[in-house]
């Protein structure tokens, strides 16, 4: 017995070496499409590594956005700046409170916004975060942060992108990248947004996924609520506008808004939508330039004018819910 | 509790460490350890259904001190009949009343009969067709005096119950596992590390190769109608994989883990996607219950020993009750009764007992015949997987019919088509590496034979890589534990 318990503990610290090993030739030498569980993917959708770069040199902006696809594409700073107002926006693809609390902790000091603004949905609460996940280690310098997300992910495919990142961190093979600000229809615009060149509507939506809330991505929502209300930042919620095909198929829209509007100012775009389904959209989740300067504009108006306040809720007792 | 689970991760080396360190010296309590662990194993599903195991386990345990003071052979038979209606009884509702019932209605509908029956909402209850025939097994072996009835309850509960086995096999006979509970278990070096082996094996066969196959199978069954005739068969052929990888993993798992325990179960797949007709495939693909079958059923109703007509329905009663052991609906009988017409012809040419060795047992690549054999009975299995596969019989003969048409000349062509190629290529190193080990128990025992510890500890760690690399990141339940 003594001879296979002392055998069992030799060879756990055998396999991990080799496993990290054998991780890092699949990283180095096999082609992604054959690497199941290791999705390291430096400067693809959604220009994540131009955006985290650039965050690094940020400092004191008014707003701060978070969220997924419909956050970097959705809030243009150019809009913002037409009225003096600084915004960055640090919306990643499939973004879930998980990785919006890393990028709060991550930047939220040296930023130091006037508001924080989250775009939410039934999908931001729904989703694993695994796509989001190595969608930041891929995009970023790797730091404590990054191995306390895989751990709370509890994900395969994050661990293994994770493995390699760090590893491609500490030989520094991403120091010399430098990511393309125009790739196919999509371009880079300074401040953390995504254009993309598309006037019409594309596609029609698909079946839905479920939209039952994830007990992990709760959990980290109100760590976040928690967090900035220590830190005396407003917290601002909004649903951004999607097509209203879409947002109809939408099972849980009015249970949804409650719990929003019971966790911090929330303001959901699409109940009293102002975007017209073909002429402002570009696919059903996504508005087109046109659709995005209208659906600014209308946000601005509501911060500048106060009118924010006829929507607040009591943040104090939001924080002690997240408490 | 699922064998590719965390929680599981958990409790084995917590069991593992009780048994072997706080409760060897005293086999009593080591039983009542299994007792307790394997209950908690189950209830880790739905405690509600611990009290039906208990209950089974009950009613064998009386019955058989009954029967072993018996001497009457009418109330011996009584004594039997009761432990089997118990036990088929629980089963029989279970699993079978909504079948049996809205077939009824179906049938006195076509006379124009109205009923007011309606289906009840029925949970399965987890492995309750494998327990329920491994006591049966207990009952009819004691009542034929081939064992003795024990007098040990915590070590027929521990039979009944034993963790790695309780769900989904193998279906053990009381004649080989019950007596490993009366006796001191010694801890084996050997034993356990082969344990270990046959337990990372059968993982990944379940989380890479069946999960991985099962994505794809999956879709393409669930959107056959849609899909082109190469589709449909590529479809199948994951099938085929994905319940070979499902079954045989867990089958590994649970022997792996029993040897762990210092228990021996018997082997439950020997390669069965090599076998060269489908008698052959028949004595290699779920042998527990195939077994189970041949010695409490088809036997006892005369078995070949009789004349031709008599062996046609015998094979046919066993094909089509081990089908419908499988599940309550039409798709398993006709399943059942394809596999009896394939062995059929080959029992009536006396070829049944054909293919007895190892394939190629002293070469390394099969002679060109045998591998004609094999890849024949491998088309054969896979057309019978899809009436097992099939929501309904409709179902089925649709997608017989979408194989069989024009478009089977096409380039396969659904979602994800691309990832299909790694599970492809997979499935490709599996059977190669299954293949060199044919000659054992399981593909990659025969790792042990390899000198070198670092070089077999490097093989061991590459299959945990390779689980870790392509393993499905989400828990899938095993096939077999709807049965």
């Amino acid at each position: 017995m003594r001879k296979f318990i002392r055998s069992i503990a030799l060879f756990i610290p055998f396999a991990i070496v080799i496993y990290i090993v054998f991780t890092l030739i699949w990283g180095l030498f096999i082609p992604q499409k054959l690497n199941k569980n290791l999705n390291y993917r430096i400067g693809t959708y959604g220009h994540m590594f131009t955006r985290l770069h650039e965050a690094k040199n940020v400092r004191e902006v008014d707003f701060l956005v978070l969220g997924s696809s419909h956050a970097y594409r959705g809030f243009d700073p150019r809009v913002f700046s037409q009225h003096g107002l600084v915004l960055f926006n640090l919306g990643s693809s499939n973004q879930t409170p998980i990785q919006s609390e890393i990028l709060l902790k991550r930047f939220l000091k040296t930023m130091q916004p006037s508001r924080v603004i989250i775009e939410v949905n039934p999908f931001y609460f729904a989703n694993d975060g695994v796509e989001s996940s190595v969608d930041i280690i891929a995009n970023s310098r790797n730091d404590l942060l990054s191995i306390k997300m895989a751990l709370t992910i509890n994900n395969q495919k994050t661990y293994n992108t994770l493995i390699y990142g760090l590893f491609r961190d500490l030989v520094g093979l991403n120091k010399s990248y430098v990511e393309k600000e125009i790739k196919s229809e999509d371009t880079y615009i300074t401040g953390g947004y995504v254009e993309r060149q598309h006037e019409t509507l594309q596609w029609k939506p698909t079946i839905l996924e479920s939209q039952a809330p994830n007990e992990k991505q709760t959990n980290a929502f109100s760590n976040i609520i928690l967090m900035l209300h220590e830190m005396k930042i407003p917290l601002l919620l909004v649903q951004s506008p999607i097509t209203q095909e879409l947002y109809k198929t939408y099972e849980n829209r009015v249970q949804f808004d409650q719990e929003m509007r019971q966790s911090s100012t929330y303001i959901n775009f699409n109940l009293e939508p102002a975007l017209n389904d073909t002429l402002h959209f570009y696919d059903p989740e996504h508005m087109n330039q046109k659709g995005v300067e209208i659906f600014n504009q209308q946000l601005i108006f509501i911060l500048q004018d106060s009118v924010l306040n006829g929507y607040n809720v009591q943040p104090e007792k939001a924080a002690q819910k997240a408490r | 509790m699922l064998f590719n689970s965390i929680d599981f991760a958990i409790f084995l080396p917590i069991v593992f460490l009780l048994y072997w360190f706080v409760t060897q010296k005293n086999l009593s309590l080591q039983n009542s350890l299994i007792v307790a662990s394997s209950y908690l194993f189950y209830g880790w599903w739905d405690w509600r259904f611990l009290s039906l195991i208990l209950f089974s386990t009950l009613v064998d345990f009386l019955v058989g001190m009954h029967l072993e003071k018996q001497e009457n052979a009418t109330r011996r038979r009584v004594l039997l009949w009761i432990s089997i209606l118990i036990n088929l009884g629980f089963l029989g509702f279970f699993k079978y009343y909504n079948f049996f019932l809205d077939n009824f209605v179906s049938i006195f509908s076509l006379f124009g009969a109205k009923f007011n029956a309606s289906s009840l909402q029925i949970i399965l209850p987890v492995g309750i067709s494998f327990y329920t025939f491994q006591t049966l097994s207990y009952t009819i072996d004691v009542y034929k005096r081939k064992l003795p009835a024990t007098t040990n309850f915590i070590a027929f509960a521990a039979f009944v119950s034993f963790f790695p086995q309780l769900v989904a096999g193998p279906i053990e006979r009381a004649t080989n596992l019950l007596p490993q509970f009366y006796k001191k278990r010694g801890f084996s070096y050997d034993k356990a590390t082969d344990g270990l082996r046959q337990i990372l094996w059968g993982l990944f066969k379940k989380v890479v190769i069946a999960d991985n196959c099962a994505e794809f199978a999956n879709t393409i069954f669930e959107n056959s109608a849609d899909a082109s005739g190469s589709t449909l068969l590529l479809g199948a052929i994951f099938f085929t994989f994905q319940i070979y990888g499902d079954f045989s993993g867990y089958s590994d798992i649970a022997i792996g883990t029993a040897r762990l325990f210092g228990f021996n179960l018997m082997q439950n797949f020997a390669f069965p996607y090599f076998s060269r007709n489908m008698a052959e495939f028949w004595r290699r693909w779920h042998i527990s219950l195939s077994t189970w079958f041949r010695d409490y059923l088809y036997i006892p109703i005369g078995g070949s020993k009789v004349g031709t007509w008599k062996k046609i329905r015998n094979t046919l009663i066993i094909f089509i009750v081990s089908g419908f052991w499988h599940g309550a609906n039409w798709t398993f009988i006709v399943w059942g009764a394809l596999n009896a017409l394939y062995i059929i012809p080959i029992m009536l040419a006396k070829k049944n007992r054909n293919y007895l060795n190892i394939v190629a047992k002293d070469r390394i690549l099969p002679s060109i015949s045998d591998f004609f054999r094999i890849v024949s009975t491998f088309a054969l299995t896979v057309f019978a997987w899809i009436f097992f596969r099939a929501t309904s019989l409709e179902h089925a003969i649709n997608y017989i019919s979408g194989i069989f048409s024009k478009s089977i000349i096409s380039i396969p062509d659904f979602q994800n088509m691309g990832s299909a190629l790694v599970t492809l290529l997979l499935i490709f190193g599996f059977m190669a590496v299954e293949w060199n080990g044919r000659r054992d128990q399981f593909a990659i025992q025969n790792i042990a034979n390899i000198h070198s510890r670092p070089a077999r500890w490097i093989l061991y760690s590459l299959i945990i890589f390779i689980i870790g690399m392509y393993m499905q990141t989400y828990e899938t339940p095993f096939i077999y534990f709807q049965f």
